[in-house]
């Protein structure tokens, strides 16, 4: 016989490995565990609960994510009632963003925000000229300048490479420090 | 409209960022260059962002029957609470920093003030609307810091937007109906008057450094937008800021409002233009999804 907990951590599993292959779609590489969005999975005997953290308040892809985590979840585990939702607590930082997924978002062109020491700065003055401490995704320099702290999606800066030439972007940094 | 004070408040900022981010929109495509349509049109995303969330916030909250497109589309324009600043057309380059640069540092006052809020699903909201609001202030500050210290057009445009705007910008911190309910109940844990007069000594301070703290003592109109046939009645024609002094080196404000009344709904004459164009998608195919 298969006590209660038991049940319950493998089905606890299966969602988890069900979120692990949720890819965000506008950076197709970086699964939603790698951004580290999933702050919960709370399951009971007939139902599963999942907390999502928003990247950017505003990113457009936010709804589409939230369907294919509940879709995928469902097929998951089919004999549970599944509700994945947004929550606002704790606020979304890009520290949350695991070494996995500052790999993927390398190999997607985009430079990763980094953590403390290694964290993209965005200066104050942003149209100032000077380094942004972003390294090249191309060819790895950190003779760089930003552009603008704005780019094609509400997570992206806008770079320019000196070594090799070539413009690039970052993800943007959101920290509480 | 609901008797609890909290949907005054969370109506006041949310149609700041909604109104706010509606005249950002408008630059996209016609910015001056390329990165500057991107980060209106993102600053814009964003702003629209907050006001989305605190809708939802007031509805989950129990304040409103209506859903986040019913407040955001589906109201009339005298219920909508923003100030009247965040209504302004854009105008020029120079209007449209010196706005910003007022509005985004007014925001990151009341902001502040609100994550410590007793109302902690809203100062759960706040908090994350705080991380992306960074950004706008830096945009605004570097704007700001070049057209202050560049050739003499953009200082001279920037020093006109900022004498234009400041007076609607002090209003951005007009008192809340019932606020003094807020107050003792810890949802707004700082009262207008004294957000307003930290906004005002750092801006106060900031115009100094830039040498535009004449903007300070040079005023269009004093008075209270009025719901009269026409929509908008200015007050007299002064010269001085209303409420605005400078006391022992510091700028603080001692009563008196230009272009107030957007907390209880009267707007003036640029709001309703805007309110068909924003609403009109809304008002023509009542229910329409995306």
């Amino acid at each position: 016989m298969v006590s209660r907990v038991e049940v319950a951590s493998d089905v606890e599993r299966r969602v988890w490995d069900a979120l692990a292959g949720v890819h965000d779609p506008e950076i197709p590489p970086c699964t939603i565990t790698d951004l580290g969005i999933v702050e919960r999975v709370h399951v009971t005997t007939d139902a599963v609960e999942v907390d999502l953290l928003p990247t950017f308040s505003g990113c457009p892809a936010l709804d589409v994510i939230r369907e294919d985590a509940e879709s995928a979840v469902r097929r998951a585990v089919p004999e549970h009632d599944v509700r994945v939702r947004f929550v606002y607590s704790p606020p979304w930082t890009s520290d949350r963003i695991t070494a996995n997924g500052q790999e993927a978002l390398r190999s997607h062109g985009l430079t990763p925000p980094g953590q403390g020491a290694t964290r993209v700065v965005i200066p104050l003055a942003s149209l100032a000229p000077g380094t942004t401490g972003a390294t090249c995704p191309f060819c790895g320099s950190s003779d760089t300048v930003l552009e603008s702290a704005f780019g094609p999606t509400l997570c992206r800066s806008t770079h320019f490479c000196r070594s090799c030439r070539n413009p690039f972007e970052a993800f943007k940094p959101k920290t509480l420090a | 409209m609901n008797g609890d004070p909290r949907l005054a408040l969370v109506l006041s900022v949310a149609d700041d960022e909604l109104v706010i981010g509606h005249r950002h929109s408008e630059w996209t495509g016609w910015a001056p260059h390329i990165e500057e349509d991107l980060a209106f049109s993102s600053i814009a995303q964003d702003e629209m962002a907050h006001a989305r969330l605190l809708y939802g916030l007031a509805r989950a909250a129990g304040l409103t029957d209506r859903d986040e497109d019913a407040l955001a589309l589906g109201r009339e324009p005298a219920e909508y609470h923003n100030a009247v600043l965040c209504e302004r057309p854009n105008g020029d380059w120079g209007y449209s920093v010196a706005r910003q640069y007022l509005y985004d540092t007014a925001d990151s006052v009341r902001l502040e003030a609100l994550a410590s809020s007793s109302w902690r699903e809203l100062a759960d909201v706040v908090n994350v609307m705080r991380l992306e609001e960074t950004y706008h202030v830096d945009h605004a500050r570097t704007w700001f810091s070049r057209l202050a210290g560049g050739p003499v057009t953009g200082r001279q445009r920037l020093a006109d937007g900022l004498s234009k705007a400041i007076g609607e910008a002090v209003a951005v911190f007009e008192p809340l109906p019932d606020e003094s309910k807020l107050i003792s109940d810890g949802v707004l844990p700082r009262s207008s008057e004294d957000l307003l007069n930290e906004w005002l000594g750092a801006v106060g301070k900031e115009l100094e450094a830039a040498s535009l703290d004449f903007v300070l003592e040079r005023h269009g109109s004093v008075g209270e937008m009025v719901p009269t046939g026409s929509g908008e009645v200015r007050g007299e024609e002064v010269f001085s800021p209303p409420g605005v002094n400078r006391r022992d080196g510091v700028w603080i404000h001692e009563g008196g409002f230009a272009g107030a009344g957007g907390r209880r709904g009267r707007h003036s004459d640029d709001f309703v233009p805007m309110w068909e164009e924003m609403t009109m998608l809304y008002r023509t195919h009542p229910g329409a999804r995306w």
